[in-house]
């Protein structure tokens, strides 16, 4: 294994120019728009899930939806990365543009486009093979050029397993702890140098202390990174993101600034929601 | 958030309400023992101090521990962080008017005639802007907040007044330094609890609309 000398955070910026063209060459600044998502209708045969949300994710913040269940903040995230293509009957109306680029057009490759947008699910799922393997799979079969061992190391530094990790990479991922799992399918995504990392409730398995370390962990990454989290834990939303966006029955109701929405919401929904008058 | 919670802040809003009452009636003994020249009404009002302390510190603790166990957000959020200002502010107008009590003792021995009218009109004043407060506290009224927040000049005028009468009196007649000193404290006094009562209506308007007026024009 070679040990790099680049710090953790030079990751994406380092191995990026290895791996392939980004869709859009120039990087935007901080806070600018990298996912705008217009008029959007998901619907699941007759039923809307989502009903014409629209919704701008800045660059380099972790952005929060929230919700009950059901009311389809799941359904949108996954439409971010076209996963709903997946599902029977599933149609999907209005546009998401991902840095400039309309993710729906027919031109659009779901493959490539899952390649800058890297998701993580409420349940750890790693490959049944080693830990190595499963960092460097994806940029295997995706052609990457690069020291494969430094890629791999960087991607667990920087999900934060690295240390406890380094002496086992040959071992089975199945038999690590479902926290180190989690950060193992983060790392997992990193390795193919996502701009935006979609968080499908990553913590819903987890205990206290593997939550914390997954919280601590997206605070981080968003140094590089964009995150979109679900959440069924509003604590948890208050505590990593940015900005945190409330959907009930399919519509968004509100998105603000976390710490605006969280002291004092503009709609009375959401205030309803967020201090358990319902949901 | 649980039922339970709902409960338990409902019984905690309850509880500083009836503080503040308790506040309320003890500057209003403090002012009727200083007009009236009452110095076992006055005694009796000093007496009451105790209790409004450890209600303050029995409503702290509700408090905090009511933000560590439930981690409240929006409405309930604001009116916690409501609670624990109002109750500060308070227990600091309780001082004052048991300094007004403290003072009333010494002033019906040394009576200083030429401000008896404007103290009275200050006592009259500060304890509307109290009442005022107090019910917009209750009501979470933000009109009657905002209203009793823009109507603050009025005490300032009035102390002005009482400290230039003290300071032509003290220059023009054999008074007693010390009736002129306590007459000076109790204005002072009630200068302050018009500023507390006023921290309440801006206390008020946070919880209402969330935001910060303190310091702001």
């Amino acid at each position: 294994m070679v040990i790099m000398d680049q710090p953790q955070g030079s990751l994406a910026g380092a191995a990026k120019a290895e791996m392939r063209p980004s869709p859009v060459s120039a990087p935007e600044p901080a806070g600018e728009t990298i996912v705008r998502i217009e008029n959007l209708t998901i619907r699941y045969g007759d039923f809307s899930a989502v009903k014409n949300v629209s919704l701008d994710v800045y660059r380099n913040q972790a952005t929060a939806l929230i919700g009950p269940s059901g009311c389809g903040k799941s359904t949108l995230l996954r439409a971010i990365n076209r996963m709903n293509d997946f599902v029977p009957n599933c149609q999907v109306d209005g546009r998401i543009v991902v840095r400039g680029r309309s993710i729906y057009d027919p031109g659009c490759d779901p493959v490539d486009l899952r390649r800058h947008i890297g998701m993580v699910f409420q349940k750890p799922n790693p490959f049944p093979k080693s830990i190595y393997r499963n960092v460097s799979w994806g940029a295997k079969i995706n052609g990457y050029r690069g020291d494969m061992d430094a890629l791999v190391e960087q991607c667990l530094r920087r999900a934060g397993l690295w240390e406890e990790v380094k002496d086992k990479l040959k071992q089975v991922a199945l038999n690590l702890s479902g926290g180190q799992q989690q950060r193992l399918c983060i790392a997992r995504a990193l390795a193919l140098q996502p701009d935006v990392l979609l968080m499908d409730e990553p913590c819903s398995a987890l205990d206290p202390i593997a939550t914390a370390r997954i919280e601590d962990l997206i605070d981080q990454l968003k140094t590089d990174y964009t995150v979109v989290l679900v959440t069924h834990n509003m604590q948890q939303a208050a505590r990593v993101s940015d900005r945190t966006a409330f959907l009930y029955m399919g519509e968004l109701i509100e998105v603000e600034d976390t710490h605006v929405l969280f002291t004092h919401p503009r709609h009375p929904r959401t205030q309803a929601y967020i201090t358990g008058r319902f949901g | 958030m649980t039922l339970h919670f709902v409960n338990l802040l409902d019984d905690l809003r309850r509880r500083s309400l009836r503080m503040a009452a308790l506040v309320e009636d003890i500057l209003n003994e403090a002012c009727e023992a200083l007009l009236s020249g009452d110095p076992a009404l006055a005694r009796r009002v000093i007496l009451r101090d105790e209790g409004v302390d450890a209600e303050e510190v029995e409503v702290e603790k509700e408090v905090i521990r009511l933000l560590a166990l439930y981690q409240p957000v929006g409405i309930d959020l604001r009116l916690l962080c409501a609670i624990l200002k109002v109750n500060n502010d308070l227990e600091r107008i309780a001082d004052c008017a048991i300094n007004v009590a403290e003072r009333a003792k010494h002033l019906v021995e040394h009576p200083v005639h030429r401000t008896n009218t404007e103290l009275r009109e200050l006592c009259n004043v500060v304890q509307q802007i109290l009442r005022r407060s107090v019910q917009a506290y209750g009501g979470e009224d933000l009109e009657s907040a905002q209203a009793i927040r823009s109507g603050d000049t009025i005490v300032d005028d009035l102390y002005a007044r009482i400290v230039q009468n003290i300071a032509s009196e003290g220059a023009t007649g054999p008074k007693s330094t010390a009736a002129m000193l306590d007459a000076l404290s109790v204005a002072k006094n009630l200068e302050r609890i018009a500023d507390h009562a006023t921290n309440i209506a801006e206390d008020v308007i946070f919880l209402a609309t969330g935001q910060i007026v303190r310091h702001q024009q």
